[in-house]
């Protein structure tokens, strides 16, 4: 070869890969914070994952709800202290003297962001619909009286639909009716003082869709940016699932604050919290963490809170989850799991389900899991800081570390081992906490009980699904609050209610003292209530039913220049409350 | 340049595929309808709302009966809808991230042979020189490795060390934009996607390079005073492609799954990215459609394959 064809070969190769770098690059953010607004009014941040769905009525995961609460409004709301506050409707209701009816004055000023007008009879066929579709958290309305018949509807997409335009008996919930245009009256069957906070949970079956809307595609209508039509102060203009999805704040919207950012860009194509990562830090996204995946890398954390330029940037707030291990409490022909700690083997059980809770270091556990930052210690009960029902920091007995008693317990109920050899602790991998954290416990029971417990992984679906039939005798367990009532968390969990012991309940724990207790303060106004709760968990470690593990805690990664983002223990901060300050 | 035979050939072909793209539906169909758990099932939607809904989705039928369904679905075109994204339907989502994967395929292919011949070429007309041995010993580094190593030191040199050495001006931005993305998007994970391979390529262009311009008819055409780079381009190389070709078919393949890895790694919303996921979200509707789009693309691009020896190698006919 000539020297002139190879420097021909040189300028080509040379040439080639300076052009693709080239184009590969892009230009940063940066400059000088001042307090001015910036004129790009464009939030954008990942979500880890797509919606699984918009529409109220059958929303489910943290997800759709973290968006949804910006198209959509309840009568009441949440504000970020978590105080329930009016939003659609004037005022939050004092409920009649037997407890049992609300009567919701309405706003008139209210439209939907297609301009149709916000009526009394829009909350009649959402609560209606989220009733008789029996979503995930259906249940919410359970209080309205007739709630029970609708919640037997078996019919779905159009032909539901045409149920609901002729108001036919079968998804008509009796208890809820409207007197007026801008009146709604709620008559429940039993007194119930957590209705309000539930109907209140953000982007859920207490929210208000448009019937107009809706019905041009009742199954599929929120996806499409026509007819994804809310009361909030925002709208969705572009959705490409599995990709991205665009809001634009809705112009002379009637509620306060207005919106100052005009567009929200979400990006759904990372699903990779390190890369999510990588890209905030090159200018790519205003906040990581929104939209519920605030459980960031620990690794990328810690180095994160290290670096002195980006560890201001780092939010860690307390969430609303705790997590513990569990015990299979009944033996029956419905449960699979068996095992030693079942409430039919009376005291001996107690005592080895107590030396199993009492063999764990929980102070090292979260130092070991969670580095101390991602996660704080469940001292004070089930309920977490910050939530109606907190017992009090170190006030859950359940949290002691004390292996000398676990290892006098473990003697005295199984003294030659038989009774605890070969157990499994089974837990869901998708949460990079969750093996560390079966390790620990492994190590734990080892050395301060001389027991081998075995830890087996199983995918999360998988691992939901055995848990709640029974399959498990040492399961990781856990709780994430819907909203701040102690109903949220007894009902779902324990007792009969759920379906304890063979439906539904991963322990199988009830019994006619639980059960009976639960009745009384579910009744009852919440300031009433609260002693019966916090008697109800004293029953759950009376009898110890779990092992307390740690709190959740939080991770945001925030611009500086995002002004009023931020979190509270249970969703984002509102998106009209956000402004992007030049920078 | 295709003749009638040709033609019958690409008919008889396209017949397969669509025969193995059935076959490969069904079988993955067959198989997650098998797998534990499920996509509806969650801690707040048990019971009868679970229930309800294995109705909604017809996934309380007998298996044959959703299998059925399934079928004639598909030959209408419909895969379903998905399980996760409520209501949302599959093919769209299918065909498009089945274009996001061939457009990054597209482009690691051309790094794979581009720069996969260049390199070889090179080498071999510079056979036992410092520039041979350069190139050999990147070849092999590059075919060692595999592609999400390569994929994440990328990542780390050119997203994070060229973003902080430079101070937020020349990096490489993780990420997709628009439906099709940009090149600055692109090139990356192309490049990490498709260097293994070229890799691979190098050093058999360089054997095959090496074999050729020691032949007569290159002797003779230096001798008759052709300029040396009209004899690499117009009579050593075209004889040197037809081992390349050869290899292509299953190179094709590679990069085509390969964009499982790498498109989970650079947050590319392709076909890649969708595989993971849905299997773990037990998505069964998307696991199908995801696993029929990755038939469809590997039937046609084997058969872009051969279509390519009839352009390279005039005797060959179909």
């Amino acid at each position: 070869m000539t020297p002139m064809s190879l420097r021909i070969l040189k300028a080509l190769a040379v040439g080639g890969v300076t052009s693709l770098v080239l184009g590969a690059c892009g230009g940063g953010g940066g400059g000088n914070t001042n307090t001015g607004l910036a004129s790009n009014q464009t939030l954008t941040f990942p979500i880890l994952g797509d919606f699984g769905t918009l529409d109220p009525a059958i929303a489910d995961a943290e997800t759709d709800t973290e968006i949804s609460q910006n198209m959509f409004d309840g009568l009441v709301k949440f504000d970020n202290n978590l105080n329930v506050v009016p939003d659609l409707a004037t005022a939050v209701p004092t409920p009649s003297a037997d407890g049992l009816t609300y009567i919701f004055k309405l706003r008139s000023d209210v439209t939907f962001s297609n301009s149709d007008k916000f009526t009394s009879k829009d909350v009649l066929y959402s609560w209606n619909r989220a009733a008789a579709m029996q979503g995930a958290y259906a249940t919410n309305l359970s209080g309205i009286d007739g709630y029970s018949t609708v919640a037997k509807n078996t019919v779905s997409g159009s032909a539901l639909e045409a149920l609901l335009e002729k108001n036919d008996p079968s998804v008509t919930m009796s208890g809820l009716t409207a007197p007026d245009p801008y009146t709604v009256q709620v008559k429940l069957s039993s007194p119930a003082g957590w209705f309000l906070t539930a109907i209140g949970l953000e982007g859920t079956t207490g929210y208000i869709v448009d019937e107009n809307a809706v019905k041009q595609n009742f199954d599929n209508w929120w996806s499409n940016p026509a007819t994804a039509i809310g009361t909030g102060p925002f709208k969705m203009t572009a959705y490409t699932p599995k990709q991205s999805a665009d809001f634009a704040a809705v112009a002379n919207w009637w509620g306060s604050p207005k919106p100052t950012l005009t567009k929200v860009h979400l990006d759904i194509s990372v699903n990779d919290a390190s890369t999510a990562i990588t890209k905030y830090e090159q200018g790519g996204y205003d906040i990581v963490g929104y939209g519920g995946y605030s459980n960031l890398p620990v690794a990328d954390v810690l180095r994160i809170k290290g670096t002195s330029s980006e560890s201001s940037q780092l939010i860690l707030h307390p969430k609303v989850r705790t997590y513990w291990a569990s015990f299979n409490m009944v033996s029956d022909s419905s449960r699979l799991a068996k095992g030693p700690f079942t409430l039919d083997q009376g005291q001996s059980a107690h005592d080895l389900r107590l030396a199993f809770d009492l063999a764990v270091d929980k102070a090292k556990l979260v130092q070991t899991v969670c580095q101390g930052i991602v996660c704080t210690q469940a001292t004070g009960g089930l309920i977490p800081p910050s939530l109606i029902g907190y017992m009090g920091d170190n006030n859950d007995p359940l949290a002691k570390y004390d292996p000398a008693q676990a290892k006098t317990l473990l003697n005295s109920a199984d003294p030659n081992h038989t009774k605890t050899a070969n157990l499994t602790y089974t837990y869901d991998p998708e949460n990079a906490l969750n093996k560390p954290t079966a390790e620990f416990l492994q190590s734990q029971w080892q050395d301060n009980l001389g027991v081998h417990v075995n830890i087996a992984p199983v995918s999360h679906s998988q691992f939901i699904q055995a848990r709640l039939k029974g399959a498990y005798v040492l399961s990781r367990d856990g709780w994430q609050a819907d909203y701040n009532h102690p109903q949220d968390w007894f009902d779902n969990l324990w007792g009969s209610a759920v379906g304890c012991p063979d439906s539904g309940c991963t322990t199988g724990y009830t019994t006619p003292a639980y059960d009976a207790l639960l009745k009384k303060a579910d009744s009852e106004p919440l300031d009433a209530a609260k002693a019966d709760y916090a008697q109800l968990n004293q029953m759950l470690i009376n009898d110890v039913v779990y092992i307390p593990l740690y709190y959740s805690v939080g991770a945001f990664l925030i611009k500086p220049y995002v002004k009023g983002a931020g979190t509270n223990a249970f969703f984002d901060h509102y998106w009209n409350e956000i402004q992007i300050m030049s920078h | 340049m295709f003749t009638r035979g040709t033609l019958i050939y690409i008919g008889q072909r396209l017949i397969l595929i669509l025969l193995a793209v059935v076959g490969v539906s069904s079988l993955v169909f067959l198989a997650i309808h098998r797998l534990p758990g499920s996509a509806l099932f969650s801690e707040h939607l048990h019971g009868q709302q679970f229930q309800l809904l294995l109705h909604h989705y017809g996934l309380d039928k007998p298996l044959w009966q959703q299998y059925l369904n399934f079928i004639i679905g598909m030959l209408h075109g419909n895969l379903g809808e998905s399980l996760v994204n409520r209501g949302v339907a599959i093919t769209p989502i299918v065909v498009r991230e089945m274009s996001v994967s061939a457009e990054v395929g597209l482009f690691a292919l051309i790094f794979t042979i581009g720069l996969g011949m260049l390199l070889g070429i090179v080498a071999a007309v510079r056979q036992n020189t410092w520039v041979d041995y350069v190139l050999s010993t990147t070849s092999v580094i590059g075919y060692s490795m595999p592609n999400f190593v390569i994929a994440t030191f990328l990542i780390l040199i050119f997203a994070v060390w060229m973003d902080n050495f430079t101070q937020h001006t020349f990096y490489f931005q993780i990420g997709w934009s628009g439906r099709y993305g940009t090149i600055g998007e692109i090139w990356l994970p192309a490049f990490a996607l498709g260097f293994p391979y070229a890799s691979i390529v190098a050093r058999l262009t360089r054997a095959s390079m090496l074999e050729v311009i020691r032949q007569d008819y290159i002797r003779t055409a230096r001798a008759k005073g052709v300029r040396e780079i009209v004899i690499m381009v117009r009579h050593a190389l075209p004889n040197a492609l037809i081992p390349v070709i050869t290899i292509l078919g299953p190179l094709v393949i590679g990069i085509i799954t390969g964009g499982v890895v790498i498109e989970n790694i650079f947050g590319i919303p392709g076909l890649g990215k969708e595989f993971a996921t849905s299997i773990l979200n037990r998505d069964y509707n998307i696991v199908v459609g995801v696993f029929t789009g990755y038939a469809v693309l590997v039937g046609l691009a084997n058969l872009g394959v051969d279509l390519l020896y009839v352009v390279i190698d005039p005797r060959i006919r179909y």
